[in-house]
Formats: C-alpha cells, sequence, structure tokens
C-alpha cells in the first residue's frame, strides 16, 4: 500500500513536469551538455555537474536538480561515445566498454554497438530509478555496514578485478598493471599523517598525480603514437547503418541487462565508489555468466551492454545514500550534494521530513533524464559515427590537441602536461609489451581509497587484521578476492576438476 | 589650427576635472567585488552571498561574489583580493582556515594585513553513537582515562578545525583518546553510525540531521552557552569539566575581509553596512535555519579572534609536521 502510494505521488511529479516546456527545455539541454562532456576525454561527469552548480544558483531546487541530474546522467553515457569510436574513454566510467566496443567499432558495427548502449544506458538509468523509489532506507541501512576494512577491500577488489579481466595473455600483466598503478597514487602527501611519498621535494607533487591527466595520457598517447607508426586500424563505418537496435536483441539480453542494472545500483549505494567500478564488475560477471566467455574483447555487445547498464544504473544507486543519510554514493554526486545544501535542502535522515517528495521528484527527474539521453542518443549517434570517415592522419592530431587542451583545462597546471606525456609513453611500451592499460588508471583512481582506507582501519584496530575475518561483508569480500585470485590459477583449474570426478565417482 | 589646439587643452582640462570630481564622489561609487576563497555552494560562500545581498541594499552598489579557489588555505584567492588596488572596491570573502596559508607556503605575510568582518559560525558539538554507553561528558571522560589511547575518536582531516577542537579536549580533560582522521565531516560522522568511532566532533551544522532522526546523541557544545537544537538542549561541556576553558573554544568564523591598506573612511561604511546587514530578518533567518551562531565581531575584537587562531592552527599544523614553513620566520607567536 506504501509503494503504491509513492507511485501515485511520483506520476503526479511526473506529469507536472511533462507539460512545463522551460523544465523539459531545461533537461534536454543539460542531458546535451552532459554527453559532449562525457565524450570529451578530460571532461567528467564530475566537472559538469561542479560547472552547471554555479550557474544554477537562481533556480529554484527543483528547476536546479533537473540541470544536474540531466548532465549527469547525459555525462556517464557520453563517456560511451570516444571509448567505442577511437577506443579513448572519455570518462573513467566507459574504461570497460572501451573493451568490446571499440572491437565492435573496428567490425563496422559502431553504429549498432552506439544504439546497444544508449538503450542499455537508458534501461539502467531507468532501474536505478526504480530503486530509489521502492527499497531505498533498506538499500541505505546495508551501505552502513560499510567500514574502513569493508572500502579498503572494494577498492582492492575493484583493482584486481580490472586487471584479471584486462589481459590479453597471462592475468599477472593485468595485476603488474594494476599495482603499478596503484604506486602512482602513493606519490605525494598522504591523507591521514601528510608525510611526502616520493615527491623528491617537488611541490607540484606534493598534491599526489591527478587522474585526468593520467587517463588522458595513459589512454590518448598510445593511440596517437599507434597512428604515427602507422599501423593503427581505424574503426569503419558502414555506408547503412541501423542505429536503433532490434527489439529481439534486447529481449534476448534481457538478464545480462537486469544483473548489470543490479551490480550498478548495489555499487553506487556504498559511498566512495561510483560508476567506474561499477563497470568493471558488471563486465566481469558477465563474461563469467555467459557460455563464451572467450569472445569477451573480441567485440561482444554483451560486454558493451553489461558496463553500460552498470554504470548508468549507478546513479540511481549512488541517489540512495545521498538522499538517505547525506553521504555520496560517488564523486558527482558529492557535487550534487554541495548544489543542494546551496538550495536549502539538506539531505539526510531527516529529509522524508523537511521536503516530503523531493526523493519522488529527484526520481521523476531521472526517469525523465533517461528519456531525454535515450531520444538524444539516437539522434546524436548517427552523426557521431560520421567521425569515423575523417582519414586517422587528419583526425589523430585534432585528437592530440584535445588531449593536451583537457589535461591543461583541468586547474590550467602546465605541470598536467609534463604528468601526461611521460605517462603516455610509459603506457604506450607496456601496450607493446602486452600490459593492458586499464587496470593502471583504475589502480591510480582508487589508490588512495584503498591506501587511506588500509592504514585508517589498521589505526581503528590497533594493528590487527581480525577485523577481516569477523566483520561478515569484510569476510564476503575478503574470500571473493582470494577466489578471484586463486581461480587464474592452473592449479585450481585441475583441483577443481579432480574434485568434480571425485564427486561424479562416488555418485 | 590654433582653434582646434585650444578645443583639445580645453576637452583634456574638462575630462580631468571630471576624473577629480568622481574621486570626489561619495564612496561607493560603483559596484564592489567580493573575492572569495572557497568554492561555490560551501558554507563560506553561502553566508556570504546572503550578506553582500543585503550590504548592497544599504550601500547602494551590487557587490558582485567571485569564487577564486584552489592554492592552499584559499591562498590564490587572498593573493587575488589583496594584490588589487587597496581603493575600497575589493573584499575577500573567507572563513577561518585562511589562517593556515602561511604555514602551508602560500602566503607570505601573517593575516593581519586584513581587517575582519565575520559573520559567524556553526558551534562545534561533541556526539556519541545513538547506541553508546556513554551518557554524559563525564561518562566518556571516565571511559577514555580507563583505557588511555584507545578510545576511538573522530574528527576530519588532520590540522582541521575539528581537529584542533579534539586536541584542545584531550589537553583540558587531561584524556589522551586514539584519533583517527577523515577526509572531511560527513564520513567522520558516518563512521560514528556504523560504529567504527566511538565519539566525533563536528559542527552542529553537519551533525542537525543525524541528532535529530536519533542516530547520533550530542553529550555537549564546544561553546561556553548551551545550543537549542529543536526541541533538545544540548549542554556546554565546559560545564561538566571546567578546565575547557583554558584551551577552547576554538571556533568557526566565516565572514569577509578589507586589506587594512583600505582608507578607515571607507572600511567604516562597510563596517555600518555589515552591522545593518547583521540585523536583518534574511540573515538571521540564514543562521537560524543553518544551525549558525551569528557573530558581527569587527576591528579589533575580528582581529584578536583572527590572531589568535592563526597562532593556534599555525604551530598545531607545524608540531603535527604537516606545516612547510616554519611559523616563527612568518613571526606567529606561539599560543
Amino acid at each position: 500500500m506504501f509503494v503504491l502510494e509513492r507511485f501515485g505521488i511520483f506520476f503526479s511529479n511526473l506529469a507536472a513536469m511533462v507539460f512545463d516546456p522551460v523544465g523539459l527545455l531545461l533537461l534536454f539541454g543539460s542531458v546535451f551538455l552532459g554527453i559532449l562532456f562525457g565524450a570529451m576525454p578530460g571532461l567528467t561527469a564530475t566537472l559538469g555537474v561542479a560547472l552547471l552548480t554555479t550557474l544554477t544558483y537562481g533556480m529554484r531546487a527543483e528547476t536546479a536538480m533537473i540541470a544536474l541530474l540531466g548532465i549527469y546522467v547525459g555525462g556517464v553515457y557520453g563517456g560511451s561515445y570516444s571509448a567505442i569510436l577511437i577506443n579513448i574513454p572519455g570518462t573513467a566510467a566507459a574504461a570497460a566498454t572501451s573493451l568490446d566496443g571499440y572491437p565492435l567499432a573496428c567490425k563496422g558495427e559502431g553504429g549498432r554497438a552506439l544504439g546497444l548502449t544508449t538503450t542499455a544506458s537508458a534501461i539502467g538509468t531507468f532501474v536505478g530509478m526504480l530503486f530509489v523509489v521502492s527499497i531505498s532506507p533498506l538499500i541505505s541501512r546495508i551501505a552502513l555496514q560499510f567500514t574502513s576494512f569493508e572500502f579498503f577491500l572494494l577498492a582492492f577488489f575493484g583493482i584486481i578485478i580490472s586487471g584479471t579481466l584486462t589481459s590479453p595473455d597471462l592475468v599477472y600483466k593485468g595485476w603488474i598493471a594494476g599495482l603499478l598503478g596503484l604506486f602512482l597514487a602513493i606519490v605525494g602527501r598522504d591523507g591521514l599523517q601528510f608525510y611526502p611519498r616520493f615527491t623528491f621535494g617537488m611541490p607540484q607533487l606534493e598534491g599526489g598525480l591527478e587522474v585526468v591527466p593520467v587517463l588522458i595520457g595513459a589512454f590518448g598517447i598510445p593511440q596517437i603514437i599507434g597512428v604515427l607508426k602507422d599501423r593503427f586500424a581505424p574503426a569503419e563505418a558502414k555506408r547503412f547503418q541501423r542505429i536503433l537496435p532490434e527489439f529481439g536483441t534486447i529481449v534476448r539480453r534481457l538478464p545480462t541487462i537486469l544483473r548489470s542494472a543490479l551490480i550498478g545500483v548495489g555499487i553506487g549505494a556504498v559511498p566512495g565508489i561510483g560508476e567506474d567500478i561499477a563497470g568493471w564488475v558488471s563486465y566481469g560477471a558477465a563474461k563469467n555468466a555467459s557460455k563464451h566467455p572467450e569472445s569477451f574483447g573480441t567485440g561482444d555487445e554483451e560486454g558493451v551492454i553489461a558496463s553500460e547498464t552498470a554504470n548508468n544504473a549507478c546513479i540511481g544507486g549512488a541517489m540512495i545514500p545521498l538522499l538517505n543519510l547525506g553521504i555520496p554514493g560517488s564523486p558527482p554526486a558529492a557535487m550534487l550534494l554541495g548544489a543542494l545544501m546551496l538550495h536549502g535542502v539538506n539531505p539526510g535522515p531527516m529529509l522524508r521530513f523537511d521536503h516530503p517528495n523531493f526523493i519522488l521528484q529527484i526520481t521523476a527527474i531521472l526517469l525523465l533524464a533517461s528519456f531525454a539521453m535515450w531520444i538524444l542518443g539516437m539522434l546524436l549517434a548517427k552523426q557521431v559515427v560520421k567521425v569515423l570517415r575523417i582519414p586517422p592522419p587528419l583526425f589523430m592530431p585534432i585528437i592530440a590537441v584535445l588531449c593536451v587542451i583537457g589535461s591543461y583545462a583541468l586547474g590550467f597546471k602546465i605541470f598536467n602536461l609534463y604528468l601526461m606525456i611521460p605517462v603516455g609513453i610509459i603506457a604506450y611500451f607496456l601496450t607493446e609489451m602486452g600490459y593492458p592499460i586499464a587496470p593502471l588508471v583504475i589502480g591510480v583512481i582508487l589508490g588512495p581509497m584503498a591506501d587511506q582506507n588500509l592504514r585508517r582501519a589498521l589505526m581503528v584496530s590497533q594493528g590487527s587484521f581480525m577485523p577481516v575475518f569477523t566483520r561478515p561483508v569484510a569476510l564476503i569480500l575478503f574470500l571473493v578476492i582470494v577466489l578471484t585470485i586463486v581461480s587464474q590459477f592452473p592449479v585450481y583449474r585441475r583441483a577443481l576438476a579432480a574434485l568434480k570426478r571425485l564427486l561424479l565417482r562416488n555418485r | 589650427m590654433k582653434r582646434i589646439a585650444m578645443l583639445v587643452v580645453l576637452v583634456a582640462l574638462l575630462s580631468v576635472s571630471l576624473v577629480f570630481a568622481s574621486g570626489e564622489r561619495e564612496y561607493p561609487s560603483r559596484d564592489i567585488t567580493n573575492v572569495l576563497v572557497w568554492s561555490a555552494g560551501g558554507g563560506t560562500d553561502t553566508a556570504n552571498r546572503i550578506v553582500m545581498a543585503e550590504m548592497a541594499k544599504t550601500l547602494g552598489v551590487n557587490i558582485n561574489v567571485v569564487n577564486v579557489t584552489g592554492g592552499v588555505g584559499g591562498s590564490v584567492g587572498m593573493l587575488e583580493a589583496y594584490n588589487r588596488p587597496h581603493d575600497g572596491y575589493t573584499i575577500a570573502g573567507l572563513s577561518e582556515s585562511i589562517v593556515t596559508a602561511g604555514v602551508q607556503g602560500g602566503w607570505d605575510k601573517r593575516v593581519d594585513v586584513w581587517d575582519y568582518y565575520i559573520i559567524g559560525g556553526s558551534p562545534l558539538v561533541l556526539s556519541v553513537p545513538a547506541n553508546s554507553p556513554h551518557r554524559s561528558i563525564e561518562d566518556l571522560v571516565a571511559a577514555a582515562k580507563s583505557r588511555p589511547g584507545q578510545l576511538r575518536a573522530s574528527a576530519s582531516a588532520a590540522g582541521s578545525i575539528h581537529h584542533l577542537n579534539l586536541l584542545a579536549f584531550e589537553k583540558g580533560t587531561g584524556t589522551s583518546l586514539n584519533y583517527i582522521p577523515y577526509d572531511g565531516s560527513a564520513p567522520a560522522q558516518n563512521a560514528a553510525i556504523t560504529g567504527e568511532v566511538e565519539m566525533v566532533i563536528t559542527s552542529i551544522a553537519e551533525q542537525a540531521q543525524l541528532i535529530r532522526a536519533g542516530q547520533l546523541r550530542p553529550l555537549g557544545v564546544l561553546v561556553p552557552q548551551a545550543f537549542t537544537l529543536g526541541n533538545q538542549t544540548i549542554p556546554s561541556a565546559f560545564d561538566s569539566v571546567p578546565g575547557l576553558t583554558a584551551h577552547l573554544p576554538i571556533e568557526q568564523a566565516i565572514g569577509f575581509a578589507m586589506a587594512r591598506g583600505v582608507p578607515e573612511a571607507q572600511r567604516s561604511k562597510i563596517r555600518e553596512a555589515f552591522h545593518a546587514a547583521m540585523q536583518t530578518e534574511p540573515v538571521k533567518n540564514f543562521g537560524r535555519d543553518n544551525f549558525y551562531v551569528l557573530s558581527g565581531a569587527s576591528g579589533d575584537e575580528a582581529a584578536a579572534i583572527f590572531d589568535a587562531l592563526e597562532s593556534n592552527f599555525a604551530w598545531t599544523l607545524w608540531e603535527l609536521g604537516a606545516a612547510r614553513v616554519d611559523p616563527q620566520t612568518l613571526g606567529i607567536p606561539r599560543p
């Protein structure tokens, strides 16, 4: 009964918004802006939300939320454009998308891939929204089981899983790349006691390495050097491309879509981690569940669907702790928190009493944003694919310039360029040697979280590792990590096979 | 030819006299800029925008707030504001944390080059999780004394105002706590709710929702006066532990400043407008809605507050090893 009543209020809110032309225009405008931000390497959804916040001063809280959620949804989705078409993920959230999206584009199916990701993202956002309406208090209670040990294990799992999934040949190489990223994340003054680590007395290194220049350098520069060496396989654009996915394909992929959406909501709801981990974990789950895991990484549409559904479902997930506890579930949600407070809305446990309809308004906005994103995506994809017809010798220099501008624009620091170029060159040689780059970037992103939470956890337990085994969530995470690592060794597979034989014989 | 020359001279004279005339026009004759050193949407930003809107009504010109962030302790915005002409048309919107800019290497002067106008701040409060066995400050102090160095206490990052209050609380009560730093107030409070820590010190504004929802139990505010939040009154921690008065309060001071180089005539105009603004309904409502204690301090009173904050922060950071510049070289006295 309670749920039905909530849906009633929800639909009346929705109707009010659909019939407000200014609101709709604002929604489409901000979703479009978000897609642009997401697609450009270096401009992220977080930055988009931050920049737009300053422009929403004069608006009412609800109107401001239309603009901010619009740019958030668009930004998370837009990253898939550059990931699929040029193999440079526009945002970290789309890193897993490029694994299968780019091979698809190389096969000449870029348009189809974009159509699939658009639909998958829209469904993901929609499922995330359903969770915000129905069971958000329950999810936020589970999220409170997470203390420092759990956060550390979760960050470490994110690095390990991306290493496991992306290695072209030996899985160790993925882990090595992940640990390299973790090492880069250590540079700078540590977050707990301010001790300078690997700064060599350089003031620019004190704040640590910024993620955006590392992301752009590591993904963009190897791609550009590849063209210079003239053996770049340009993605193809076939003449008659169908962007709208077949209804049958979507129905067939429904289990993957639903599983990925659930993973996305769950990960979004955990405070502090967001779209980037959601994409990886869901990609991994899809690969494990697949009947033909070997086709992943060579252009499997399921891989693209898995990561894109999850990173958009994450938005709804991230709103749950934000609205119910006042704790942002992802970095862009942290920006949203600031914007909400600016408009006099203090998210937290009292929100239900202070602004009873606010959560439902947010969900109505999310639903509309996912529609707007789908419509815009369908219209844009056709035009964006044309980019591939530009000959690479003309196209790649433009990308190179965008990479440089993208790194510099963040804080206008020339030092970011000195950082981006060496990272890019190292990344190029690593790629040549068959090391995957994605785990390195994930390591840089999740490194501070792993490092600070491990040390904080040890401060809390006064040096004891026992809580890992006594806390239920920590124990589950620990076992999953151990299993992920052990399952990669041939010994494990042989043991498993032997066990199976033994059991069958006994029967 | 002669005529043209005459005309030129005449126009020149006229324009010069106009400039003088405009110079004599009463201050302020054009819009004022508030260079705000923190980002948009934060507490300092919101408070400044509301007060500036009220001051603009008294002064009869607009006050434009521009956020110039970056550096350490707001140093980029402070330099920007200080390097503009000292003509009374630039204000720096800031808060107590700017006193750390010097020892962090972003500001080569003491902070007494500014003339401060303090809007106020939210008092800090010491709370425990809702299921904690400790019902009062005395309970908590007794528990801390029974297991020295082990009672887990959270506050935001080391060297923050919350941490300074925690250190002062330890000194004032003669206890030693296991301080666990967090990235900000929200994660620190979250850790108290999950039971990872046994007590937390952040501001009332930040805890209000959690206290009202019954997830945190406030034991005492770290200021001399009790604070009323909804229908419950939070006592002052000073009532149960008189020793605290020697080390506390160390309060938030959100407000703005003008360079001391600005002529006194203009600064007094700003001061009048500021005091008038503090008495208006919108500012009072803002204070109530956001759990602030409004201050309104200016002149010598405000200068003394910032002097104390500066020496306290600078020397604490130096002792923690978190400072880059020795406070002695900046001439900052020990607290």
